[in-house]
């Protein structure tokens, strides 16, 4: 079937400039029709804005810690109002169920989890499988593990290490590789309360800069197109930001993606000495081309942290908002904690809103800067509409920041930025950016032979309800959402990279599984067939 | 060989299918009772969304108690890879499962190669006048008990000796256990939900959290049943909450007494019961005037069953996925006996597709 999108403003940036052209669709495809072809469909959308599927890299929607978030805190469902009408398991507060419906309502058609500890990664699978309409994709946890840091301490050769971290990748199906808090959830093991950069984890004699620079090598040799992505040390500290800057000129003109690092851009300065070093961060940023970050905005509410650092969790239970909290010491790279915590409109809570949007308006490439909340640690993804008005009217950002406290927007630029993203910069930072850092060239854009991944936003004054509500979206060319509801349910795929394991290191694992823990490997790996699904896993390519 | 009944006549598994959808059809508070592996489960979830119905797990108390530490409290935690690995100083508290029997054996047949790598000792919190039962035969643990004190006394006494405090009642064995304390490095308490009350289980928690402001000791949650464990995960996920939900109008609620399952059987609001046992080897229970439909491994007709459905067992006659103490998490499991039996996910998916006008389920 031939469908036609037409009188839409077409926005895609990859494909040149922003006007008014028609969008072909064909087997789920966008494509140039044939001359005089006609359409056996159309959709009439004067008055909207096209753009692709919207793709967020960085977002805790599944997996063994976002579960037991679940467990823990029945009662705080309504962080993610607003919830949609009734269907089958549709009101489901912050179920897999409702995590794609309310992703597609906004117009995004993938989204990535980006922290599977590779012992859960079936767990993780069997959770993004029952998440519905989008397609999804995970980054295996590494960095903490006993056979990565014992491969480095030994000194064993780049080839051995590239071999395993082949292996992870392939047998948990995951797109890339992360390293949160890189050696110091095995240092915590060990009663470390704090780790830095250069701080060493006992027994192994290895700092985090040695082990992150590994694996950032590694990942770069494999041809792992997403370059590693680093949860770094310090997060949410007083002075993190030289944490985030010793970690950026690390990366010596290596490809690196840094977390939200809206969590990294406080200094020490004030007399409550928690500052916005958020210029100084931009500054950084914009002068490392080969550096990416993503925000992790916050905004105001109750959430719950969820993060694989287990070291910077445990240090927060006492702030837990309501009183109780998940610290899990976990195998090798799992693990974590579960945290609750309510962002008030206090000076700590403005100054971490003010600092994610200084860094959104102050790092001036879009394609170095990424859309996060990094959900639902700063704030649940629904609340993305009103951070895209933020950041597309300076006149929004006034009216909020008078509520808010005042000392704390003093200890910042943020008065001072008059930037306003445009429609073109929303789509780079959106769609074609992060297509780019995850090796997606089938999507982020709508050339023809792009998968029809399509979002069509009603153009109005409210930028928030434009952009919470998409007149329709396509999914691989199915019609799913109508005027900002769910209108067809379809499972997406998982994607994933598929590297060959090299022989003698899955002898080696065997023989680690077995020695070590005294079971088959088998109890720790699974067959497609576990997820249940037809089809549940799509290949994405390596780089050549 | 049967596979279906309608009371006790065998039938074709078709016309028992079409009898139990008509049941649930016209039911107008149906009630599901788990047990089978996770896409079993996943299944009944979809089904019981569909009808408006309420569930629970059939070890709907014991899963209840575990489940009430999570939601009413949190904790400190570890694997069971890392127990093995890191920690050479192990106190199991209470009687432990004799399930997990297999885990202890292969710790106790092994050293740490991790943290201290000291060699292993063992403990074990008891009540004073409760010989332990469970998990004896497989270790042997220093007991740590006192002299009429209960298993939660005894860890309220344990928690105030490891902070150095005052106490009234002496425990037996606790200077040889702070000073093992004072030694390890990664110290683990393994306990399971039956074998603390719920008290006992918060009292256990409050000790560790105490005892980490300064040292590192973790504990290991060994649920009473796997399966029931996985049930409870697979529900968080597909409907935000732990069993004991029932759906209103599509919405999932959670509430523990409410949905309380063999409540409501008990005290007849329920009108027809679907009860799971993919292990085999239990009756549906008796009380209650619900029409039960049986998804049972057997060979039998269910005990009072309206409907009798035989299934098989993931990890015997079929491939599955279940949780597993042994990894701390899901684990896929191939088939070691291979049947013809369905699996209970096969047979809700025959059920949904024979309900009039309800079609196929979401998963």
């Amino acid at each position: 079937m031939l469908t036609r999108l037409t009188g839409g403003e077409v926005v895609d940036p990859v494909n040149g400039a922003t006007g008014i052209r028609d969008i072909w669709i064909r087997d789920g495809v966008i494509v140039d029709p044939r001359e005089g072809e006609a359409a056996d469909q159309t959709h009439d959308v004067s008055g909207c804005i096209i753009m692709a599927g919207a793709i967020d890299i960085h977002s805790h929607i599944g997996g063994g810690n976002v579960n037991t978030a679940r467990l823990l805190l029945p009662e705080h469902h309504k962080a993610h109002l607003p919830r949609p009408a009734a269907t089958p398991l549709s009101n489901a507060g912050w179920s897999t169920f409702q995590t794609g419906c309310l992703y597609a309502q906004m117009g995004f058609t993938t989204v990535v989890e980006p922290a599977m500890a590779p012992y859960t990664a079936l767990h993780t699978h069997l959770e993004l499988a029952d998440i519905p309409i989008i397609d999804r994709a995970t980054l295996a946890i590494l960095g903490n593990d006993d056979f990565t840091l014992s491969l480095l301490r030994d000194g064993k050769s780049e080839a051995m290490i590239d071999d395993y971290v082949a292996w992870v990748v392939g047998s948990t199906r995951a797109l890339g590789v992360k390293v949160i808090n890189a050696g110091a959830a095995a240092a915590f093991k060990e009663n470390v309360r704090a780790f830095s950069f250069d701080d060493e984890v006992p027994e192994y004699g290895l700092s985090s800069r040695k082990i992150v620079k590994s694996m950032q090598h590694s990942v770069t040799r494999l041809g792992i197109p997403h370059p590693l992505h680093v949860h770094a040390n310090n997060l949410g500290l007083a002075g993190s930001a030289d944490t985030a800057d010793v970690t950026i000129a690390a990366t010596e003109g290596v490809p690196m993606h840094l977390a939200h690092l809206q969590f990294y851009g406080y200094g020490t300065q004030g007399k409550r000495a928690f500052s916005s070093e958020a210029a100084r961060l931009a500054e950084s940023v914009n002068s490392n081309p080969n550096v990416t970050i993503d925000v992790g905005q916050v905004m105001f509410g109750q959430t719950v942290t969820i993060s694989s650092d287990v070291m910077r969790q445990f240090s927060a239970i006492d702030k837990a908002s309501p009183k109780k909290s998940v610290i899990i010491d976990g195998d090798g790279n799992g693990g974590g904690g579960i945290v609750p915590y309510s962002y008030k409109r206090n000076y700590y809570g403005t100054l971490q809103w003010a600092v994610g949007l200084e860094l959104f308006l102050l790092i001036a490439n879009p394609w170095q800067v990424f859309f996060t909340t990094d959900h639902p640690n700063g704030a649940p993804f629904t609340a993305y509409p009103e951070i895209f008005e933020l950041l597309m009217s300076s006149e929004a950002r006034d009216a909020r920041a008078v509520e808010l406290n005042v000392a704390a927007l003093e200890m910042t630029t943020l008065a001072s930025i008059r930037r306003e993203y445009s429609l073109e910069e929303i789509a780079i930072m959106t769609r074609a950016s992060p297509a780019k850092l995850l090796g997606l060239k089938d999507r982020g854009h709508l050339g023809a032979g792009a998968i029809a991944d399509i979002a069509v936003y009603r153009r109005g004054k409210d930028i928030a309800k434009m952009f919470r509500e998409a007149a329709l979206v396509f999914k691989n060319g199915q019609l799913v959402v109508k005027n900002g509801k769910v209108s067809a349910y379809r499972w997406g795929k998982t994607l994933r990279l598929n590297p060959p394991p090299d022989r003698a290191m899955v002898k080696r694992m065997k023989a680690y599984h077995e020695d070590r823990y005294g079971l088959p490997l088998e109890w720790f790996t699974f067959p497609d067939s576990a997820i249940d699904r037809d089809e549940p896993f799509m290949e994405v390519p390596w780089n050549s | 060989m049967s596979v279906a009944w309608i009371g006790s006549q065998p039938v074709p598994l078709a016309d028992a299918v079409r009898t139990a959808a008509k049941l649930l059809a016209s039911s107008r508070c149906p009630v599901f009772s788990l047990d089978a592996d996770v896409h079993g489960t996943r299944s009944a979830i979809a089904l019981a969304a569909v009808l408006g119905a309420a569930y629970d797990h059939r070890s709907g108390d014991a899963v209840a108690r575990e489940v009430a530490l999570f939601t009413d409290h949190g904790g400190m935690f570890t694997t069971p890879g890392e127990v093995r690995r890191r920690s050479s100083l192990i106190v199991l508290v209470g009687d432990i499962a004799p399930a997990h029997a297999e885990l202890f054996k292969g710790w106790g047949g092994s050293s740490p190669d991790l943290g201290d790598k000291a060699p292993r000792r063992w403990f074990q919190v008891s009540a004073s006048d409760r010989p332990t039962r469970r998990g004896k035969a497989v270790v042997k643990a220093v007991p740590l008990k006192g002299e009429g004190l209960s298993l939660n006394a005894t860890l309220a006494v344990l928690r105030a000796e490891l902070q150095d405090r005052m106490v009234a009642a002496p425990l037996q064995n606790v200077e040889r256990l702070k000073k093992a304390m004072a030694s390890a490095q990664f110290p683990v308490f393994v306990f399971s939900g039956g074998s603390l009350d719920q008290a006992g289980l918060v009292m256990l928690q409050d000790l560790i959290v105490d005892f980490n402001s300064r040292h590192r000791l973790s504990s290991l949650f060994l649920p009473d049943d796997d399966d029931a464990w996985g049930t409870v995960l697979t529900s968080l996920w597909m409907t935000g909450f732990p069993p004991r939900t029932g759906f209103i109008n599509s919405l999932p609620s959670y509430d523990p007494v409410r949905w309380d399952v063999q409540r409501m059987i008990r005290e007849r609001e329920a009108d027809v019961h679907v009860w799971m046992s993919a292990r085999g080897g239990e009756d549906p229970p008796k009380r209650g005037s619900a029409a039960v439909i049986a998804l049972d491994k057997t060979e039998r007709p269910a005990r009072g069953a309206a409907v009798t459905i035989a299934v098989g067992e993931a990890g015997l006659d079929h491939d599955g996925v279940r949780y597993s103490s042994r990894v701390g998490t899901f684990t896929a499991v191939r088939a070691a006996e291979p049947s013809p039996l369905p699996s209970v996910s096969a047979v809700l998916r025959q059920l949904a597709e024979a309900m009039p006008g309800k079609g196929t389920l979401i998963c």
